[in-house]
């Protein structure tokens, strides 16, 4: 009963008066860890769909701004747009301009600006006008979802420089760029690139609460979760198969909806992946749940749409294809060349990493099921020479696809132009019916060129001092709106490590 | 001609909950060789937000029956399959039936943001406490107006960085709205500011500032330089305890739900006797009222996104 009284009284103790003991605190560095080993926060030169550019995304949210935003209520709001509105076909849409706002520099933002950046960031229909203190952008047809295109992607305001340089508003600026180096000790381990942001005090959304937030890139997987665990990093991403070591570390995981499709992509360089019929009979044969449940330990999805659900609100209406039975009868009716022992059907791991050759080893093994056989190569295996320019044609690919458009029209669009035939994809809808995208999507499933697996969330690793950790579910960080807690971080590594922050750095400051 | 759409421009079939169900009860309709009876089975959708609930599913229902579309519970009938999903700014309903001899399909979509709270399911309230304010703009403190139950309330609000006081009846209709316009000062990711309405005149408690000002005379906006004095702890007293009680929360950060608790002032008897509220948010402020036993709760409802004034009473024998 004591012992009862006593963990009552303590969790009491610990209780704070209501009205400032849960306010923010300003000052400290957030330490953040990426994958990846470089970087460009120049919107234009994303590759739509990359990995590599859902990260550039993460870094370019830090100094760039939207128009608009939206919420996790589904409300968008203002950002550097104060107020808009459309015409009631909504071909023309006009843009009120926040007043007062700075870059970084000092110097103030302008339609033109705006304008300059969105211009190079919208599909060529649209048309970006600058006005005396807002925007105008036409189109020669209705787009009911521009709004969602400004609040996501690659949709920031930023403004270029004669000598190159890119300029924010947002609330942080780049303020160290260090590539990576060889390390004296042992250059086959170079120094990871390091990138410092600090804390832009004239954003006009107000200072964001830190003061900085340290970035190195090209951090490995385990090195991440090492340094989250001894407090030499306060947010790392954690790839899907590390994530239940996490979880079992008792690390702070955090998922967001799923946000990469894994999915097989046929192409004509093998004459056996154009037959319609081999592609239906290795649909059939995919065990898409045990790729998600066993091999990605239920970190993933299995995905039949080529859209997640989160998005669309209907990909639980495309069923499960797989029909074991069904394949093998369509195999009997192939020639036995195709896809068989003689000439098997290569399969080339386009995306990097071992979850990636286990997966495409899990799809040989289902093939196999159906007689078909495939062969796994990995991209960098067996390189073109000009004897041999190309030595391993391959006639099915697995890749990965990361969303990052809050519009499933404009996300289907942008799929549908960088993995589809032309002939494939000039149909999506210019409309936002989703029975009309429901349709089109069923339309491209039917096509087979490209055959969904699984999908996967945005994991990461969250450390013991991070407040107010409120990302958006679709993967958003929204790190001006973090704050670190003091003493709560366990800043020091172990004895002769260095940590990448001073004690001095990470105590909180004064409010500005 | 342009249409005004400040903040809930969404492209959708409809703009109310009410109008997709018709909507989707007359697309039902439409399908070509559909024969009932049929038997309506709803799908938990997965999806970014909890699915209207109960109350919806019976909206439809009636819009079936009055389409004269007939129903029965035989688990042998085809089924009509509804699921309501929901996207990133979209609610999406979904109806499949068998037709002759493949699946009909039906979506219907409209704004998430057009359904309000009251359409989502609720959670429990476990004290007795009375919403009396929300509002999707960011309220940062409340103060009632008199001792007067009836009477309204005053509110501090936050949007595009500028602050304004609110003048609420006891309906929660704004009365009037007074812009504080402060010189130099600097928008803040943490705006922070308390009220403090006494008869007609009310003070403004800002970081660096004190606003003063007169409903009656609400062009004039007074405000000097000082550091202002924060609120301290709540303390309520209810008629039964004169000793107090106060407020406490167990809030971290603004991600979370919070539990208010309210205990008796005095270490040696906070052991034994806390009270909790759980709220649908952080809280973010406590005023005090007139009324020794109640104070005005802000806080953020993480369901719905709103900022809601919550009157919270200290009541003997409850």
């Amino acid at each position: 009963m004591l012992a009862v009284i006593r963990v009552l009284l303590g969790a009491l103790l610990l209780a704070q008066t209501v009205g400032g003991a849960n306010r923010p605190k300003y000052g400290g560095t957030l330490r953040v860890e990426l994958y990846a080993g470089s970087f460009s926060l120049d919107p234009r030169e994303w590759k739509a769909g990359s990995i590599r550019a859902a990260e550039d995304e993460k870094l370019a949210a830090l100094v760039y701004d939207r128009l608009v935003t939206l919420d996790d209520y589904g409300r968008f709001q203002p950002a550097l747009a104060t107020e808009w509105s459309h015409d009631t076909a909504g071909k023309i849409w006009q843009f009120k301009l926040r007043p007062g706002v700075k870059f970084s520099n000092g110097s103030p933002l302008t339609p033109s600006d705006v304008a300059n950046a969105l211009q190079r960031l919208l599909p060529p229909p649209l048309e970006v006008l600058p006005g005396e203190n807002g925007l105008t952008i036409r189109a020669s047809h209705p787009v009911p979802d521009l709004l969602e295109q400004l609040a996501s992607g690659r949709c920031f305001v930023f403004r270029r420089n004669p000598d190159g340089t890119l300029l924010g508003t947002g609330p942080f600026y780049l303020a160290e760029n260090i590539p990576a180096q060889p390390a004296e000790a042992n250059p086959a381990a170079p120094k990871p690139a390091h990138l410092k942001f600090r804390a832009n005090e004239e954003a006009w959304a107000g200072r964001p609460f830190l003061d900085a937030v340290e970035v190195t890139l090209g951090a490995p997987g385990l090195r991440q979760i090492l340094d989250l665990q001894v407090g030499r990093a306060d947010l790392v991403e954690i790839a899907p198969d590390l994530v239940r070591k996490a979880r079992q570390d008792d690390l702070r995981v955090w998922s967001s909806a799923p946000a990469t499709l894994l999915a097989l992509r046929f192409d004509n360089s093998q004459h056996a992946a154009s037959d319609d019929r081999l592609r239906e009979a290795l649909e059939l044969a995919l065990d898409r749940g045990t790729m998600a449940n066993v091999l990605l330990q239920r970190e993933a999805q299995p995905a039949s749409a080529l859209l997640p659900q989160w998005l669309t609100g209907y990909a639980f209406l495309f069923g499960s294809p797989m029909n074991l039975n069904r394949a093998r009868e369509i195999r009997v009716s192939l020639p036995a060349t195709e896809a068989g022992s003689a000439e098997p059907l290569r399969l080339r791991v386009d995306a990097p990493g071992d979850l990636m050759k286990l997966l495409g080893e899990r799809v040989a093994v289902n093939a196999r099921q159906a007689s078909l056989t495939v062969q796994v190569v990995q991209h960098a295996a067996n390189p073109p020479t000009p004897g041999n320019p190309n030595p391993a044609a391959a006639g099915l690919h697995l890749i990965a696809w990361h969303y990052d458009s809050l519009s499933a029209r404009a996300e289907l669009e942008a799929l549908v132009s960088q993995l589809f035939e032309p002939e494939a994809g000039n149909a999506v809808p210019s409309n936002v019916d989703p029975e009309r995208l429901y349709a089109e999507e069923r339309r491209l499933l039917e096509h087979r060129q490209l055959l969904p697996l699984v999908v996967l969330p945005d994991y990461v690793g969250i450390g013991p001092a991070v407040r107010n950790w409120s990302p958006a579910p679709w993967g958003e960080w929204r790190l001006a709106d973090v704050w670190l807690e003091a003493g709560e971080s366990t800043t020091s590594g172990a004895p002769g490590e260095s940590s990448g922050t001073s004690a001095k750095d990470r105590a909180p400051g004064v409010r500005p | 001609m342009f249409l005004a759409i400040a903040v809930r421009a969404v492209a959708a079939d409809t703009n109310s909950l009410a109008d997709a169900t018709k909507l989707l009860a007359e697309r039902v309709v439409s399908i070509p060789n559909l024969h009932g009876p049929l038997r309506l089975e709803f799908a938990a959708g997965e999806g970014l937000a909890p699915s209207p609930g109960k109350a919806w599913q019976e909206s439809f229902k009636k819009e079936l029956e009055a389409r004269h579309v007939s129903l029965t519970e035989d688990p042998a009938a085809p089924p009509l399959r509804i699921a309501v999903t929901a996207t990133p700014t979209q609610w999406i309903l979904a109806a499949t039936v068998r037709s002759a001899d493949h699946d009909e399909l039906r979506l219907v979509s409209v704004p998430r943001a057009s359904i309000g709270p009251a359409a989502l399911p609720a959670a429990p309230l476990r004290i007795e406490r009375q919403l009396v304010f929300e509002s999707p703009e960011r309220v940062l403190d409340a103060s009632s107006l008199s001792n007067l139950s009836e009477a309204g309330i005053a509110l501090l609000a936050y949007r595009n960085a500028e602050l304004t006081a609110l003048e609420l009846d006891a309906a929660g209709t704004v009365k009037q709205s007074v812009p504080i316009v402060v010189a130099d000062s600097r928008p803040s990711r943490d705006p922070r500011g308390e009220l403090s309405a006494q008869g007609t005149n009310v003070d403004v408690l800002l970081p660096s500032k004190i606003c003063s000002f007169g409903w009656a005379s609400a062009g004039e906006v007074k405000c000097r330089s000082a550091k202002p004095v924060w609120r301290g702890a709540t303390v309520l007293t209810p008629p039964c305890d004169p000793a107090g009680w106060k407020l406490v929360s167990d809030g971290r950060d603004w991600t979370a739900p919070e539990v208010l608790q309210v205990v008796p002032v005095g270490l040696t008897r906070e052991g034994s006797a806390a009270i909790l509220s759980e709220l649908p948010g952080p809280i973010l402020n406590v005023n005090g009222e007139q009324n020794p036993a109640s104070a005005l709760v802000v806080t953020r409802n993480l369901h719905s996104g709103n900022y809601e004034v919550y009157r919270i009473t200290l009541a003997c024998g409850n």
